[in-house]
This record gives structure tokens, C-alpha cells and sequence, in this order.
């Protein structure tokens, strides 16, 4: 059967978190900015996204959050768990699957296959 | 522009079915996201005011946070996911609660009813000495 990718572009936002997490810790206006600056500013995540990402990658166990006090406030952390580096790989492979094939399809001339 | 109203989002939140621990997060995170995006602006040297307001709008409208955390199953409350256990849990819960609560009620507030019940047992005593001694006097008059 053929490989699809129906969850694929909205996984998008899970494949930055996971693979910005999994260098550090980090809380949800850090990963704001930070997603903003790794992606050269060509995607930027509003926190209408975020948030409900974060928790629910969390739900599914892929996230782990902690509470630190920071400056006198209260801030929630989040990190990779093994299961969440696991669903990194995961998506990881799918994104350079996925990329590939565009990548071909754009280069081969329209009609070509025919 | 005032800061957006985070005690209305939760609400929000818990109404498209969130579960309320979920919710209560969300709130607090984005509490102190906006007070994050406010402490740039001022550390970029705008005032507090047009800080405030930068902050708010680039938080932007609230209700995508509502609607793509509605959309999320795994965010739900388990009432929401499992609607019929939840209606018949919630009743016999409910029905057992019942008696719990009055003797929990009284066992937080047991001193407030060792008062009152004092309080009772002197004006009690008190009335039946009266009476008594209404009764000594009609019997020896």
C-alpha cells in the first residue's frame, strides 16, 4: 500500500516543537520566538497554535512540562520525552519523504511521465 | 487597549469542552506570555501603555486558541469524549455525595457547631429552669 500523509501539514507545528525541544527545555513565548528565528522567519506559529499543540503533545506523552520560578514568575517548561524523540524521528522521515517527492515533481518537466 | 480578558478565554475553553486542568494551564501560560510580549515592548522603549496595546494585538484574536483547542480530541474533558458514562456517573456520584457532604461541612466547620450547639444547650437550660420554676411557684402558691 502506498505511504500517505494525510496529518502531514498539520503536523507541521508538532515536527518544530519536538525538534526545538529536543535540543533544550523550553517554555511557550521562548518557542514563539524561537520558531520564528530557526525558520529564517518563513514560519511563524501564533500562539493559537502552540498552546493546543503543546498540550496535546504533551497528552500523548511525547512532552513533558515542569513549573520553574523565574524572575518571580511562575513559567511551565516544556521537554522531549523518549517517546516524543521517537515521534520526532518519525515526522522527521515523513518531512524529507514528502520533501523529496515535491522536490521531484517540481523538477521534472509537466507532462513528462506521461 | 485593555489587556485581553484571559478569565473570559478559560470560560471559553471549558464551554467548547476543554478539560478544566487544560484550560486552567492555557490560561496561565498565555497570561504570562502577554506579560512576556509587554516586557519586550518596554524593553524595546516603548511606553507601558502602547506596550500593552502592541502586546494585545500581537496576541491577536483569542478564539483560534478556543477553536483549534476544540478541535483537538486528546484536550477534551472525559465528560465531553464519553458523554453517556459521564450521565450515568455523574448522577450516582451525586447521589453519593449527598450524605458526605453535611458531615464533611460539619467536620471544616466543627468548632462554629460546638459554639452553636453550646449556645443552644444554655438557652435550653436556661428556659427549662424557667419553666421549673414556674411550675415550683404554681404548685407551692
Amino acid at each position: 500500500m502506498a505511504q500517505t500523509n494525510p496529518p502531514f501539514m498539520s503536523g507541521v507545528p508538532e515536527l518544530l516543537l519536538l525538534r526545538l525541544l529536543d535540543q533544550r527545555e523550553m517554555y511557550g513565548y521562548e518557542l514563539v520566538r524561537s520558531v520564528r528565528e530557526v525558520t529564517g522567519e518563513a514560519i511563524s506559529l501564533g500562539e493559537g497554535v502552540i498552546y493546543p499543540a503543546l498540550h496535546a503533545l504533551e497528552r500523548n506523552g511525547s512532552l513533558k512540562s515542569r513549573r520553574k520560578a523565574v524572575g518571580g514568575r511562575t513559567r511551565v517548561y516544556y521537554s522531549v520525552t523518549s517517546r516524543g524523540q521517537a515521534r520526532l524521528g518519525k515526522l522527521a522521515d515523513e518531512w524529507r519523504r514528502v520533501r523529496a517527492g515535491v522536490d521531484v515533481a517540481l523538477e521534472e518537466p509537466v507532462g513528462a511521465g506521461a | 487597549m485593555p489587556a485581553p480578558d484571559f478569565g473570559a478565554l478559560e470560560q471559553r475553553l471549558l464551554l467548547a469542552g476543554t478539560a478544566p486542568a487544560v484550560a486552567s494551564r492555557m490560561r496561565e501560560e498565555l497570561e504570562d506570555h502577554y506579560a512576556d510580549l509587554v516586557d519586550a515592548g518596554c524593553a524595546e522603549g516603548q511606553s507601558a501603555e502602547s506596550a500593552r496595546h502592541a502586546a494585545a494585538a500581537l496576541l491577536g484574536d483569542l478564539e483560534l486558541l478556543v477553536q483549534v483547542a476544540g478541535g483537538r480530541p486528546e484536550l477534551k474533558s472525559w465528560a465531553w469524549r464519553w458523554p453517556r458514562l459521564a450521565s450515568t456517573v455523574y448522577p450516582v456520584a451525586f447521589v453519593l455525595a449527598l450524605p458526605v457532604v453535611p458531615i464533611a461541612a460539619g467536620v471544616a466547620h466543627a468548632p462554629a457547631i460546638f459554639r452553636w450547639a453550646g449556645c443552644a444547650l444554655a438557652g435550653a437550660l436556661v428556659t427549662a429552669a424557667i419553666f421549673l420554676g414556674l411550675q415550683l411557684a404554681i404548685l407551692f402558691s
